[in-house]
C-alpha cells in the first residue's frame, strides 16, 4: 500500500494562512502605499503610477524625527518601569503568595482589561487633573505647592503607558518564575551562594526568557500606542501613532502615514535587535570573565 | 575532614503539625547514618534542619562542635544531594560542579583541576559539556553527588538519593555510595523510607515515626533486638500476634496460639501485648510439635517464589495468616493446600506492648509495591 505523507508543516497551515492574510499582506500593502502619491486636493485615490521615496524624505524631517525619538523613549522608559515594578510583583506571586490565592490575584491583575481601554484612559484625566484627587492629596500632604500640571504632557503619557501595560509585563515573568524549581534556590544556597548571588546566578538567568517576553510585548505595544497619547498627551505628548492618524484622517495623506508606519516598524526592529545583541554581549562577557568551568 | 553532628532536643512545627518532636541524635564523625521511617515521620525535616533549609523552633544543632542552629545553609560546612537532584538547567555539568567552588572564590586553576578530578571520580568527565537534561537519571544523580563532594564538605546530606532510580541501578549505587563514603571518610547522613536501603548502606540507623526517634542502632541491633513493635515491623518482615500477656515471656494470642518468648520488653502481666516472630524463623512440619506453645496449625494457601527463598502463607482456622520463609533446600517443603504445623523457637520470639501500628506493619511485611517518599 502506498501512502502519501503530508508535508511536515501541514499542521501549521491554518496559522500560516492567518499570518499571511492578516499580517504579511497588510504590511506589504502599507509598504507599497508608502511609495505612492497623495491624492489631489478635493479627494480621490492614492496614485501608485509613479513610486518614489519622497514620502520617506518628508517623514524623516527633524520635526517628525523628534516624535519618533519621543515615542521610542517613552516606550523604552515605560517598559523599564514596567519591569522594575512588575518583576517584584511577579516574584511575590510566584514565591510568596499561597497557591490557593494565586488564581484570584491573577484574575484581579487582568480585570482592568475587562473595561474599555478608552474609559480607563479618561479616568486618568480625572485623577491627574490640576484640581483632581491626586493633586489635592499631594497638596494636603505639603508635597506640592501649586496645582498638579501633569495632564497633556509626555509625563502623563508615560504614566498612562506604565499603567496600561504593566499586567502584560507581569504575566510572562510570573510564568517563568513559577516554573523554576524552588529546590534550585536551596541548592545554590547549599553550595555557598547567599541570597543575592543565588538570585543573580540562578533565578535571574532562568527567568530571562519570561523577562524578554514581557519586555518585547510591552515595548512593541507601547511604541504603537495611539489612545493614551491622544487622551492624556495633548499637543505636547504626541507619539507616532497620533501622527499616523493625523496624516491619514486629517491630512488625507495616506502615503505619508504609511511611510511613518514603515519607519516605526523598522525602528522597532532595530531596537529589538539592538537589545538582543546587548544581552548576548553581556552574557558572553560574563562567561569570559568567569572562565571555563573545566 | 569529617565532622560529628549533634542534635539536642530539636523540635519543629508547621502550623499545628509537629513535624519533629524533641529529637536528640548523635552522629559520630565519619559514620554513615540513615534516617529511616515512613512518610511524614519527620526525617526529611531533620535533614533540612541540619542543612539549614529549615530552622529549628527549639533545641540546638552542632556540626563539628560549632553551633549552627540559626546559620543559613551557605554558612554551614555541609552539602546536600537533593532528592530531585536540583541541577541548574542553564549550566553544563562542569558549570554545575564548579558553582560551589566559585562561591568560595577558589582560584581558577585549582577550581578546574578539582572539577576534573571529581568528574573523573563519578565517571562523567566525558559528559562535562552537556546540559543536565541530556543525562539519564543515574547520571544526573552522579552530577548532584559530584557537585556536593567537590566542596569537600565535612558532612554530606543525602535526601532520598536513590528514590528516583530503577531497582537495579539503585542496588548498584548503594554499593558505590558505601564504598565512596568509606574512601572519603566523611560523615554521610541520608534519609530513606526504604529499610533495605538503610540496612545495606549505613553503620547506624535512626528509625523515626511521628516526629520522634524510636530507636537508634546498628542494622544488626535493630533487626535482632527491636525496641518497639513498630521498629520490629518496619525493619524486615514480621508475623504479629495480638493477645494478652499471661506472665513474663508468655502471651496467649486472641486466636488461641501460645507464644513463649525469650525477648521480652517490660510488658506487664495481664496487659495487652504483641508477639513477633520473623518469617525466616518459622519452620513448617507435618507432625504436631511437642510442647504447648510456639506452634500453630493451618493450611498452606500460597507459596511465593522469592528467588533465593520460598515464602509460605499459612492460614489458620480462624482466618489469621502466618508467613514462613523457607530455604529452597529446607528439609520439609509442604505443597499448597496441605495442612501443616508452623513452629518457632523461644529465642526467636519477642513480646512488645500492644500498639495499633501492628495492622499496618503486617501489610508492610508482604511484598509491597515500590513506594515514593514523603
Amino acid at each position: 500500500m502506498s501512502r502519501r505523507r503530508m508535508p511536515r508543516w501541514s499542521p501549521a497551515a491554518p496559522a500560516l494562512l492567518w499570518w499571511g492574510f492578516f499580517f504579511v499582506v497588510p504590511v506589504a500593502w502599507i509598504a507599497l502605499y508608502s511609495l505612492g502619491q497623495k491624492p489631489p486636493p478635493g479627494g480621490g485615490a492614492v496614485t501608485l503610477d509613479v513610486l518614489s521615496g519622497a514620502n520617506y524624505v518628508a517623514v524623516t524631517s527633524e520635526l517628525f524625527l523628534r516624535v519618533f525619538w519621543v515615542t521610542l523613549r517613552t516606550a523604552a522608559l515605560g517598559t523599564l518601569a514596567c519591569v522594575l515594578v512588575g518583576f517584584p510583583v511577579a516574584y511575590a506571586l510566584a514565591r510568596y503568595v499561597p497557591e490557593r490565592w494565586r488564581p484570584g490575584l491573577l484574575f484581579l491583575l487582568v480585570l482592568p482589561y475587562w473595561t474599555s481601554f478608552l474609559l480607563r484612559a479618561f479616568a486618568w484625566r480625572i485623577i491627574l487633573a490640576p484640581e483632581g484627587a491626586l493633586s489635592d492629596t499631594l497638596r494636603a500632604l505639603g508635597l506640592l505647592s501649586a496645582p498638579l500640571s501633569l495632564l497633556d504632557s509626555n509625563a502623563a503619557v508615560q504614566l498612562g503607558i506604565i499603567y496600561n501595560y504593566l499586567p502584560l509585563t507581569i504575566l510572562p515573568i510570573f510564568v517563568a518564575l513559577d516554573r523554576i524549581d524552588p529546590a534550585l534556590g536551596r541548592a545554590a544556597m547549599d553550595l555557598g551562594a547567599g541570597p543575592v548571588r543565588t538570585f543573580l546566578a540562578v533565578t535571574l538567568p532562568l527567568a530571562a526568557p519570561g523577562i524578554a517576553g514581557g519586555v518585547l510585548l510591552t515595548f512593541i505595544l507601547a511604541a504603537g500606542d495611539y489612545v493614551v497619547p491622544a487622551i492624556l498627551g495633548g499637543a505636547k505628548g504626541l507619539m507616532v501613532g497620533n501622527l499616523v492618524a493625523t496624516q491619514i484622517l486629517a491630512s488625507q495623506n495616506l502615503p505619508a502615514g504609511a511611510a511613518m508606519a514603515v519607519v516605526l516598524i523598522g525602528l522597532l526592529g532595530l531596537a529589538v535587535l539592538g537589545a538582543q545583541a546587548a544581552v548576548l554581549l553581556t552574557r558572553g562577557a560574563l562567561r569570559l570573565a568567569r572562565g571555563p568551568a573545566l | 575532614m569529617a565532622s560529628d553532628v549533634k542534635l539536642d532536643r530539636v523540635s519543629k512545627s508547621f502550623g499545628a503539625f509537629k513535624a519533629v518532636d524533641d529529637v536528640s541524635l548523635r552522629v559520630p564523625a565519619g559514620s554513615f547514618v540513615a534516617l529511616l521511617g515512613p512518610s511524614g515521620a519527620g526525617k526529611s525535616t531533620v535533614l533540612r534542619m541540619i542543612g539549614g533549609f529549615e530552622l529549628a523552633d527549639t533545641g540546638s544543632i552542632h556540626i563539628g562542635g560549632r553551633d549552627v542552629t540559626d546559620l543559613p545553609p551557605y554558612k554551614r560546612d555541609v552539602n546536600t544531594v537533593f532528592q530531585s537532584y536540583a541541577l541548574f538547567p542553564h549550566m553544563t555539568v562542569a558549570e554545575n560542579v564548579a558553582f560551589g567552588l566559585r562561591q568560595d572564590g577558589v582560584p581558577r586553576e585549582e577550581r578546574r583541576s578539582r572539577v576534573r578530578a571529581v568528574l573523573e571520580m563519578v565517571q562523567l568527565i566525558d559528559y562535562a559539556q552537556r546540559g543536565p537534561a541530556q543525562l539519564s537519571g543515574g547520571q544526573q544523580q552522579r552530577v548532584a553527588l559530584a557537585r556536593a563532594l567537590v566542596k569537600r564538605p565535612s558532612v554530606l546530606l543525602l535526601d532520598e538519593p536513590l528514590a528516583a532510580l530503577d531497582r537495579k541501578l539503585r542496588q548498584q549505587m548503594q554499593v558505590e555510595l558505601k564504598l565512596l563514603q568509606h574512601d572519603l571518610g566523611i560523615t554521610f547522613i541520608f534519609v530513606t523510607h526504604d529499610q533495605e536501603e538503610a540496612l545495606a548502606m549505613s553503620d547506624t540507623i535512626a528509625v523515626m515515626r511521628d516526629g520522634r526517634v524510636d530507636q537508634v542502632g546498628t542494622p544488626t541491633e535493630l533487626y535482632d533486638r527491636p525496641r518497639t513493635a513498630f521498629v520490629a515491623g518496619f525493619i524486615g518482615s514480621q508475623n504479629f500476634l495480638a493477645g494478652r500477656v499471661e506472665s513474663v515471656g508468655r502471651l496467649v494470642a486472641d486466636n488461641g496460639v501460645i507464644v513463649e518468648a525469650a525477648n521480652t520488653r517490660d510488658v506487664a502481666a495481664g496487659s495487652k501485648g504483641l508477639a513477633a516472630v520473623r518469617p525466616e524463623y518459622v519452620a513448617l512440619t507435618a507432625r504436631e510439635p511437642a510442647g504447648a506453645g510456639n506452634k500453630a496449625e493451618g493450611r498452606v494457601v500460597a507459596v511465593v517464589m522469592l528467588g533465593d527463598a520460598l515464602e509460605y502463607v499459612l492460614r489458620l482456622d480462624n482466618g489469621d495468616e502466618i508467613f514462613a520463609r523457607l530455604a529452597r533446600n529446607a528439609p520439609e517443603r509442604p505443597q499448597e493446600g496441605e495442612r501443616v504445623w508452623a513452629r518457632w523457637a523461644r529465642e526467636h520470639a519477642a513480646l512488645f506492648p500492644y500498639e495499633a501500628v501492628a495492622a499496618r506493619v503486617q501489610a508492610i511485611a508482604r511484598p509491597r509495591p515500590e513506594g515514593k517518599s514523603e
